[in-house]
């Protein structure tokens, strides 16, 4: 029996590090998948390239996770949510079969809450896959702007939001930095080679924003993305929503108030008992008394 | 001195029996406060599961965000979310003067905060809404039993419907609240439905916490 207790005893001190092991190894794996995932989407943005056909594959795998058919010049594709890991985009000339070589492929390692672009950038001789970083946090009551020049005709473009410069001189093929710019709507000028579009355009506080110049129809043309958007001011903190009458009132715990019902019957038991020893009645006193004194 | 012995006994008797007597109705009293105050004491009575009605799933021609512009989607009217019982108009919400989240001016509605990106839209939308009143539950009472993939409704003023799905449910104490996770930017349509949680702190008369449900939409 002893043997067995303290084999009993060996056991379960042996269990206690394996269960606390096992907690933060299933916090953590909830947590990854709660919010282990980032956004990719996909851009053509090569005026003189034909339409292509863009894959999405998770690193290794064969079978595309999206498939994006007859991406014209000028096509940027909304943002998908995917896993955060290893990933391989392919382009293919529009139609060709999914197992033909592909032109053009590049790897993204998205990581969780980031966000990209992958843009076939450059004349079509020259034609490269960038993967691009997209931001995504905004200084409050304000906007980012950023602009990717995808216009062959113009080899370089001057910038200029309601008199700001965002860029002097942005070269075909390449995109400017994030700028910060006060919130509201005002002209973007874009002016190369004598050439010049303009676009008024509203820009929320808390939003990004991407704006490409492509050769339109017409001539240089200014397409304004909204990459991302939050609230324009953050509220401080979080919300004020309850007043409690759901909650547990009092202390939460039942031990003291069955300490409090233990103890009360303990009493009555112990009063009920003295009841009881009191009904027998002293043998010796109550003998003597019985006997009558004799008295004249 | 004939009944004197008996007499003594008795008086004996008595004063024994009345302590007897006290300690039982004592010990009673002790006993019957600790079962009413165990009793007034436990959680109060959540709205049997049995009494929530199954609302039926909103139908309506269905318009996912426009690729951008967010001016152009329009402005949130309703929230149903089925599977915990939710059906409620949704108010506008501003900030306070302190700069806080305002609440809805009744526990019975939810609140789109204004100031967020409009549900649809591309960019977090905030929806917040009591857990409970001073009496009973509040239209966000069973928000934190929501599960992924739950489906979240949202009519808006056009008679457009948006169709999300929850990806997670995360509880903050107040004072660590992520900003950033909750209010900044993303690049898709999301929404973020907020209520309170966690423990009640009677002495500033507030929850200590939030809970937080993502959703993403999906169609």
């Amino acid at each position: 029996m002893r043997f067995t207790r303290f084999v009993r005893r060996i056991v379960l001190l042996a269990a206690l590090p394996l269960l606390l092991l096992a907690v933060p190894a299933v916090s953590a794996a909830t947590a990854s998948a709660a919010t282990g995932t980032g956004w990719v989407r996909l851009a053509h943005l090569s005026p003189n390239t034909p339409a292509v056909d863009v894959y999405l594959y998770s690193f290794g795998d064969s079978s595309a996770q999206i498939v994006l058919h007859h991406v014209a010049y000028g096509t940027v594709s909304p943002y998908e949510q995917v896993p955060a890991g290893d990933y391989t985009v392919a382009m293919r000339a529009a139609g060709a079969a999914a197992t033909s070589a592909p032109v053009l492929s590049a790897s993204v390692d998205v990581a969780p809450g980031s966000a990209y672009t992958v843009a076939g950038l450059g004349p079509e001789s020259g034609l490269r896959l960038q993967v691009l970083d997209d931001q995504l946090t905004t200084p409050s009551g304000e906007a980012l702007v950023r602009v990717i020049q995808a216009s062959l005709k113009q080899s370089a473009v001057s910038v200029n939001w309601g008199g700001q410069v965002l860029d002097g001189s942005l070269k075909f093929g390449s995109v400017s930095s994030y700028q910060t710019v006060s919130a509201g709507t005002a002209t973007l000028t874009v002016s190369g080679g004598g050439e010049q579009a303009t676009a008024s355009v509203p820009l929320a506080a808390g939003t990004v924003h991407t704006l490409v110049v492509l050769d339109g129809a017409k001539g240089l043309q200014i397409d304004d993305l909204l990459d991302a958007a939050g609230s324009g001011t953050d509220p401080a903190g979080g919300a004020a929503t309850g007043f409690g009458g759901m909650a547990p009132r009092g202390p939460s715990s039942p031990l003291p108030w069955l300490a409090a019902i233990g103890a009360g019957l303990l009493l009555a038991a112990a009063g009920g008992l003295r009841v009881r020893a009191r009904r027998v009645p002293a043998p010796a006193a109550g003998g003597k008394h019985r006997v009558p004194a004799a008295r004249s | 001195m004939k009944g004197g012995g008996r007499h003594a006994r008795r008086k004996g008797m008595s004063a024994g029996r009345r302590t007897a007597a006290l300690l039982v109705a004592a010990g009673l009293a002790a006993a019957g406060a600790g079962a009413v105050g165990l009793v007034l004491t436990r959680h109060p009575d959540a709205p049997q599961a049995a009494l929530l009605q199954a609302l039926p799933v909103p139908t309506g021609p269905i318009e996912a965000a426009p690729p951008s512009g967010a001016a152009q989607v329009a402005e949130p009217a309703s929230l149903v979310i089925p599977s915990i019982g939710v059906s409620t108009s949704l108010v506008h919400l501003g900030l306070t003067s302190g700069g806080a989240l305002q609440v809805p001016p009744t526990t019975a509605v939810a609140g789109w905060y204004a100031g967020s990106p409009r549900p649809g839209a591309i960019g977090s939308a905030v929806i917040a809404g009591h857990i409970d009143s001073v009496s009973g539950p509040g239209v966000f009472f069973r928000l934190s039993q929501l599960q992924h993939g739950d489906r979240v409704y949202v009519r808006r003023a056009d008679g457009t419907l948006a169709v999300f799905a929850v990806t997670h449910v995360q509880s903050y104490a107040k004072d660590a609240f992520p900003t950033t996770a909750v209010y900044g930017a993303v690049p898709d349509p999301e929404l973020r439905l907020i209520t309170c949680g966690g423990t009640f702190d009677y002495a500033t008369r507030s929850y200590l916490s939030n809970t937080v449900v993502y959703a993403k939409e999906i169609s």
